[in-house]
């Protein structure tokens, strides 16, 4: 489970995130959206403990994430924008290093499934990242998500740039995630996505949280004319 | 498998699928190769040469016939400094002093301070040998191999995924810093295992009776100055902004401890403590044998002392009534009278330079290049200190072969007579081939105290920033 409590972050005068309060339950999908620069990359690196927040408490199993960074890491799979791998290693490679370091050990079969199940091309398993495009990467990201078996995701606008096909692949992967329990916690721009996949949705402006409701309680069109709304006033 | 290990594992398969890394490797290990075989080469060819020189010359000493024998102490034999093995490690001060001198009496010739002549000692470095290769292209490969380890992970967005897995930067700084000692360590055991059987046993083990100790040193010295270089670029790659950044500081910081530094200490300590001219030098001391070093007695002066004594002692009227021929006696007086005079002289020279180590020294607290430079050749046994300890084995030899003519003047023949008399074989069967043993590596480490602390006090302060730094888990992006 994910929770924020009053999580601020402020770069000088700058107020990047402002007083964010939520909660995300096993099982929830909680897409924020919002413009560039809204706080939601922010409200992601804070959870990762990627950055110090300069007031509140971001929580993690109900451990705060400054206090057990190494511990909290481990209960979660993370999948930025635009995944970066090693590009001398195959995908094969960084999945299985990856993978060791969140503690976990596949055998090459077992890997290899995982890769192929995420939609990887079969033949590009064995081959060196480099030849990868950002799709194929997202991939890789989305196999590592299973493999870790966390109980809590954060994405990072992971679908930014890939085409339909392989967002929808990262679909499954999050009503996966739902049906076994995870927390997930996805920056997005893609209303629709959000409105599809998600529980709960959230619009942020500003770094301040300035709606949240369940997606069930919206239709896509009144979606976005919320989201619109905000983003206008 | 641990994080750290992962990490290790994961950092050599990379490193070896870049190619740039990969040939640079090899390059090193070639000129590793190349160093060692030829300084073996050079070594072999060296001692041999030696070996047959010195053997011709205890020859042509024992053969030289009958003859009186202060004919025989101008006569004179050769000493050659004997060669060992590990100092094809390192050269060090062996191509600046010379292999060889020439023993005769009244003249303790130049053999270690040639370069009272034209330079100090430590200015000229640059043959191509192990030690150079360890000490200066290494760090050079490492920093290649190292400057990117992080600014690359930050650069290349590999760095976020990496941390969000959980793992500690702790198991991310000490996992590259294996790689680093286990790529490094593919290049220099080899090396090591062949510098090992190259040096043991052997004849270089009668000369340097704690040959092993002094490669087990050179390998341990060699090995914390390369941890020095791997801890400092990997922690400059943590901390610098970008990848170009780290290259650039740690780049600066090799040229600054490898070449600048070196060269001003050695110009500073040579204009510090300047050395007198070779022309000079031997002008000192011709005239304080000439003359007295307080300059109150003359050679006359102090013979007529000798003379008038040895008449009183022996309660006679005329040197002639003697029981022994005093010009032996007065043979041996003048040449202990110049014993004292070269004493003094070598003396002067000889703390110069110490002054000018002793700086070099002090420079090696802040300079851990420095530190393994002096500890190699002090390990190899090509140092100034090694030299000077043979010098006065030499000498003591000169000494001890001059004594035994002007003993057996003295003894077997009359004043006056010097055609007259001749000494034959046995005499000179009587002055024992010379052989050398070095004194042990404890001893000569006494003049290299400040090396040592400087070397290990850089250990631990790498030790301490490196935890400090694995003790940080934001990655940096505050």
């Amino acid at each position: 489970m994910l929770e924020a409590i009053n999580l601020t972050k402020r770069y000088g005068n700058f107020t990047a995130l402002n007083s964010l309060n939520l909660s995300v339950n096993e099982g929830d999908i909680f897409c924020l959206l919002g413009a560039n620069g809204a706080g939601k990359s922010t409200t992601i690196n804070l959870f990762l403990n990627f950055i110090s927040p300069t007031e509140g408490t971001a929580k993690i199993n109900s451990i705060d994430v400054t206090k057990g960074p190494e511990e909290t890491k481990k209960l979660l799979s993370y999948i930025p924008e635009n995944l970066k791998l090693y590009p001398n290693l195959t995908g094969l490679e960084n999945l299985d290093f990856f993978c060791g370091l969140g503690g976990k050990k596949y055998s090459t079969n077992h890997l290899t499934e995982l890769l192929t199940e995420s939609g990887l091309q079969p033949d590009f398993i064995q081959k060196r990242v480099s030849s990868y495009s950002k799709g194929m990467r997202q991939k890789v990201g989305i196999a590592l998500a299973r493999a870790r078996e966390a109980s809590v995701l954060l994405l990072d606008e992971p679908t930014s740039g890939l085409d339909p096909k392989a967002s929808n692949e990262f679909s499954s992967l999050l009503l996966e995630m739902k049906e076994r329990g995870v927390a997930t916690l996805m920056a997005t721009h893609d209303l629709f996505r959000a409105k599809d996949t998600g529980t709960h949705i959230g619009i942020m402006k500003e770094g301040i949280l300035v709606e949240q409701f369940a997606s069930d309680d919206v239709s896509f069109r009144d979606l976005e004319s919320l989201y619109l709304k905000h983003m206008h006033n | 498998m641990s994080p750290l290990v992962l990490v290790a594992k994961k950092e050599i398969k990379v490193a070896i699928r870049e190619r740039i890394v990969v040939a640079l490797g090899v390059i090193i290990t070639l000129l590793l190769a190349i160093s060692v075989y030829a300084g073996f080469l050079s070594y072999q060819q060296q001692k041999s040469v030696i070996e047959k020189t010195q053997a011709e010359k205890r020859e042509e000493w024992l053969n030289q016939g009958d003859k009186h024998p202060h004919i025989a102490a101008h006569f004179g034999t050769f000493v050659f400094k004997p060669k060992t093995a590990i100092s094809l490690f390192d050269f060090g001060l062996d191509a600046f002093t010379g292999t060889s001198i020439y023993l005769e009496a009244h003249h303790q010739h130049e053999f270690m301070f040639r370069p009272a002549q034209d330079h100090s000692t430590m200015i000229r470095f640059g043959e191509l040998s192990a030690a150079l290769v360890l000490k200066i292209l290494m760090p050079l490969l490492i920093i290649f191999l190292a400057f990117g380890c992080f600014t690359r992970e930050r650069e290349s967005g590999t760095f976020s995924l990496l941390l969000s897995q959980g793992v500690s930067m702790r198991s991310l700084v000490w996992g590259k810093i294996l790689a680093f000692c286990l790529m490094l360590s593919c290049i220099l055991l080899p090396f090591f295992l062949c510098t090992i059987l190259l040096t043991a046993g052997g004849e270089s083990s009668n000369i340097l009776h704690d040959l092993h100790i002094r490669t087990m040193l050179l390998i341990v010295s060699y090995g914390a100055y390369l941890f020095l270089f791997i801890a400092f670029a990997v922690w400059t790659s943590l901390h610098a902004v970008s990848g170009r950044n780290a290259l650039l500081t740690l780049l600066s910081v090799w040229i600054v401890l490898t070449i600048l530094m070196p060269k001003v200490v050695a110009n500073v300590s040579e204009n510090l403590y300047v050395l007198p001219s070779m022309r000079a030098f031997k002008a000192d001391i011709e005239h304080d044998k000439a003359h007295c070093l307080d300059g109150a007695s003359p050679r006359s002066a102090r013979i007529a002392r000798l003379e008038a004594e040895l008449l009183k002692e022996y309660q006679v009227d005329s040197v002639e009534e003697l029981p022994f021929n005093f010009e032996g006696v007065m043979m041996q007086a003048g040449e202990e009278y110049s014993h004292q005079v070269y004493d003094h002289h070598f003396g002067k020279i000889k703390e110069t330079f110490s002054r000018q180590n002793r700086l070099s020294s002090i420079a090696s607290l802040v300079n851990p290049y420095m530190s393994i430079q002096n500890l190699s050749m002090a390990f190899s046994g090509t140092d100034i200190y090694s030299f000077i300890h043979f010098e006065e084995v030499v000498e003591s030899y000169r000494r001890e072969m001059i004594r035994k003519m002007n003993n057996d003047m003295a003894e077997n023949s009359k004043y006056g007579e010097f055609y007259e008399y001749a000494a034959g074989s046995e005499l000179w069967h009587e002055l024992r081939d010379f052989s050398y043993r070095s004194p042990s590596i404890w001893s000569i480490l006494k003049n290299y105290t400040l090396e040592i602390i400087g070397l290990i006090a850089w250990l631990a302060l790498s030790l301490i920033f490196l935890f400090q730094s694995g003790r940080t888990t934001k990655p940096l992006y505050d």
